[in-house]
């Protein structure tokens, strides 16, 4: 497969995912401020830390003074100038199905085209203005919709893998911020009048978990929750079966490129699977979440660099060369939000 | 016959359905019973099916200076254009005669220039045509074909006769529309193509991928064929992709490639992979900035040096451009008497010649009667017409072909051949032309079909898709329906 088309199908998968993590996100919180509506409460404190989440805090704020819930689901949702938004999440998953169009099979581009014409439509607009749940529930069947096409139509090759990494690495990434944003709240559970113990709550349902919580553990215990969703073996959203699924991808990917012995990627990967299945919640606790969760973002950044530097960069390298070698232009690579523009003048350019 | 044609008028020009007497054409009869018998709205309805499957597959252009990526659907109209068997087998013989004059042509200027020594075309004419590529001379390319894949553009006139307008000899684009029209039609009326002989065109990607292989080395049993994009941004891209998966071969971007000791390699996850062909869609001048533009992103540096040395075959090959001048086009009846010794079967359009300095007085002079058009553009670009011209237009015109007399040559404006074609709720005539495809490999091959091409403007004789053209499929007939005469009667 070509390095590119490797590329954009493990970032088509992220993308996907990005935009599914989103839509639930705001989902949960509309839902929570429901809840807490009557108690009173400060709206911005529902909505800050979804800003935090994305990591587009400087980008909001350089658009608007306050945190209002209008505004940052707009810019969350649908606003083109934030290269994070479902919106561009959507489109960059496109394009990158567009690009791959010969490799993936009609049903996951028709399910993401299908998608990305709603989002765009005056439809899809108008339907996020008057009622903004329909309109992530739509966004979520979207990505389901997705995922069902491209389990049931991919064969288990290496397609399948680059897009199994791409979702598991997105979603454990996912559910680390959302981690983080409650790594701040108090580990009791006061039966406060105030909104925070909803928060958990809120927590298990942005990640899909709160039913699955519900029939393992019967209290909400925070401690629990956060053991859960980090380190679960059996739940297919927490960040330790993300990483393990991760590691059988990129182990068949490895042995299908007939790589020998054991490369740094599946070194990071690997051991990052062993911490998570070793760890205790109670160590997390002593280190600190927001600590234990900033070096896990790390090491799953690394992991993705890795995975450039093997299928994509390593290539150059397998065939020496007798003579000097041309410079290189570009180096091959999926799509994200900003396209070249000197090279989308000229690809515009060519005679027809 | 149906209310859907009962105010249909041809007017006074040849149309391919109605003679002038309003008459149905025999080969249109079972076609206009069929699509006759339908209300305006269920017509429309099928239309609207077809245009929202379009674009959710992703049938589609992207619109150029819109930042927002646009994509929009070619118009395709229903209406399918049907063209009898005995005018094919002319057409076909023409296109093939014509093509096999070329590729003579092609290779003799890239070699010997005896074309030029024996003075049967004049040499400053062809030597001066912007896209020859004198650098090239002495090249040999597989099996000394130059067109492997051309796209003749072909128009009828007032009396129904076919002309060849222009050959397109460098990236001809609109096949995956006749294929995909194709497509469109056997979901909106099943059971019309199932009464007709209608000869299928569904094995272009196969075609293609055979035209292509030949030029792979004797040496490789199984070589490795790509087509080279632009990339997504290209208004083509749909095309580009929609090829390769018909051939089933990767689709590649410049980036993608890479050379290692003059071959060509493509850089997958598993290592360098050589490549043997590659069907490119970029042009000459990008492809490789070590020789050509230094400014290209899109192309690949030292893949030249790979051509020269016979290591990748490109398709088509490198300096066809020569032959797509449209003063040299002016030439290719001469091409045809000289390397075969026969009469053209598909006549030029008559061409003046900016060049010739009496010609150039007579455009001057008739501008106002005249198609005048530079030699080296495309896509409906860079052209007056000038019956529809204001004065002023043409005052700056002939002051452009006075400055760059070679620049230029004009054409009597040709009544285009009509077709009715749907507009709201009714018919009218539009003007068409033909775009079919020929495959030039171990022998000439003919796609039987093509791209027809509609100027929907009313009154329009641009057919570009730029210039706001729509598209039509086109049926080829295995045999004709004999069994009636000449022209059915409408019912009244």
């Amino acid at each position: 497969m070509l390095s590119r088309v490797a590329d954009s199908i493990y970032w088509m998968a992220r993308y996907v995912e990005r935009a599914e993590n989103l839509s639930r996100l705001l989902l949960s919180t509309q839902d929570l401020l429901l809840d807490a509506g009557a108690e009173g409460v400060d709206e911005a404190q529902f909505w800050q830390p979804l800003l935090a989440t994305t990591g587009d805090e400087d980008a909001y704020f350089g658009l608007h003074k306050k945190v209002k819930g209008k505004d940052v689901t707009d810019f969350l949702a649908l606003r083109s100038d934030n290269p994070n938004s479902m919106l561009n999440s959507i489109r960059a998953a496109r394009e990158n199905a567009r690009t791959v169009r010969d490799q993936i099979s009609d049903e996951i581009w028709e399910s993401l085209n299908s998608l990305r014409l709603f989002v765009e439509s005056a439809e899809g607009k108008a339907m996020h203005r008057t009622q903004s749940a329909a309109f992530y529930e739509r966004v979520l069947r979207g990505s389901y919709e997705f995922q069902g096409v491209a389990d049931s139509t991919t064969p288990r090759g290496e397609i399948w893998y680059f897009l199994r990494v791409g979702t598991c690495l997105e979603r454990a990434d996912k559910v680390s911020r959302l981690l983080d944003t409650c790594s701040g709240l108090s580990l009791e559970m006061p039966p406060s009048p105030k909104a925070r113990p909803l928060r958990w709550a809120a927590l298990l349902r942005s990640c899909s978990a709160w039913h699955a919580f519900q029939t393992k553990c019967s209290k909400q215990d925070p401690a629990k929750i956060i053991e859960y969703l980090l380190l679960d073996e059996t739940f297919p959203r927490s960040i330790a079966y993300c990483v393990a699924e991760a590691e059988g991808a990129l182990q068949a990917l490895c042995a299908g490129a007939g790589i020998q012995g054991m490369p740094p990627l599946l070194r990071h990967v690997g051991r990052l699977r062993a911490d998570l299945a070793y760890t205790t919640v109670e160590e997390v606790l002593a280190i600190g979440l927001h600590e234990y969760i900033d070096a896990l973002q790390t090491r799953l950044n690394q992991i993705g660099e890795a995975i450039f530097q093997t299928f994509v960069l390593h290539a150059d390298l397998t065939l020496p060369a007798e003579e000097p070698v041309p410079e290189v232009v570009s180096i091959p690579g999926a799509y994200h939000a900003h396209a070249d523009e000197d090279a989308q003048i000229q690809q515009q350019q060519q005679q027809q | 016959m149906s209310s859907l044609f009962n105010d249909y008028q041809p007017e006074s020009f040849f149309d391919e359905v109605f003679s002038q007497t309003r008459k149905a054409r025999t080969h249109y009869g079972a076609m206009l019973d069929s699509v006759g018998s339908l209300t305006p709205s269920e017509y429309s309805a099928r239309q609207k099916a077809v245009d929202a499957a379009f674009l959710r597959q992703g049938v589609t252009f992207t619109v150029y200076g819109d930042d927002q990526g646009t994509e929009r659907i070619f118009p395709f109209d229903l209406m399918p254009r049907i063209i009898p068997q005995r005018e094919w087998e002319t057409v076909e013989a023409g296109l093939i005669q014509r093509i096999t004059a070329l590729n003579l042509f092609l290779n003799d200027v890239y070699h010997g220039q005896k074309i030029i020594n024996d003075k049967a075309v004049p040499a400053e004419l062809v030597l001066s045509a912007s896209h020859y590529r004198p650098e090239f001379r002495g090249i040999k390319v597989p099996h000394g074909i130059y067109i492997h894949i051309c796209g003749t553009d072909l128009v009828r006139d007032g009396k129904g006769d076919y002309y060849v307008l222009e050959d397109n000899g460098r990236c001809p684009s609109g096949a995956s529309y006749m294929l995909e029209n194709r497509n469109a039609m056997k979901r909106a009326f099943p059971g019309l193509l199932q009464s007709l002989p209608v000869r299928p065109v569904d094995a272009y990607g196969s075609m293609l991928r055979e035209t292509l292989a030949h030029l792979a080395p004797d040496s490789v049993l199984d070589p490795v064929i790509v087509v080279l994009t632009p990339g997504i941004y290209n208004s083509a891209y749909f095309e580009h992709c929609y090829l390769a998966k018909q051939m089933g071969v990767p689709i590649v971007e410049g980036r993608d490639l890479i050379i290692r000791n003059d071959r060509v390699f493509m850089r997958t996850t598993k290592g360098l992979e050589q490549v043997h062909v590659i069907y490119r869609r970029i042009d000459d001048d990008f492809l490789d900035p070590q020789v050509f533009r230094k400014d290209s992103l899109l192309g690949v540096p030292g893949i030249i040096n790979a051509y020269r040395k016979g290591n990748v075959a490109l398709a088509n090959s490198i300096g066809t451009g020569v032959a797509d001048d449209k003063a040299v086009y002016a030439l290719v009846p001469k091409m045809i008497k000289y390397y075969l010794d026969q009469d053209p079967i598909l006549p030029n359009v008559p061409t003046h010649l900016g060049v010739e300095p009496k010609e150039c007085e007579y455009i001057l002079d008739n501008l106002d009667k005249l198609v005048v058009k530079a030699v080296n553009e495309s896509g409906g670009y860079g052209m007056l017409m000038g019956p529809h011209a204001s004065k002023k237009e043409r005052a700056e015109f002939g002051e452009r072909i006075k400055k760059n007399p070679r620049n230029y040559i004009a054409q009597p404006v040709l009544q285009l051949s009509r077709h009715p074609v749907f507009v709201d709720d009714h018919f009218e005539g539009r003007h068409i032309d033909l775009r079919p495809y020929v495959l030039c490999g171990d022998r000439v091959r003919v796609v039987p079909g093509g791209l027809t091409r509609v100027a929907l403007k009313k009154g329009s004789l641009v057919v570009n898709s730029s210039q706001g053209g729509g598209s039509k499929d086109t049926w080829v007939l295995w045999d004709d329906p004999l069994d009636t005469p000449a022209e059915t009667s409408p019912a009244a």
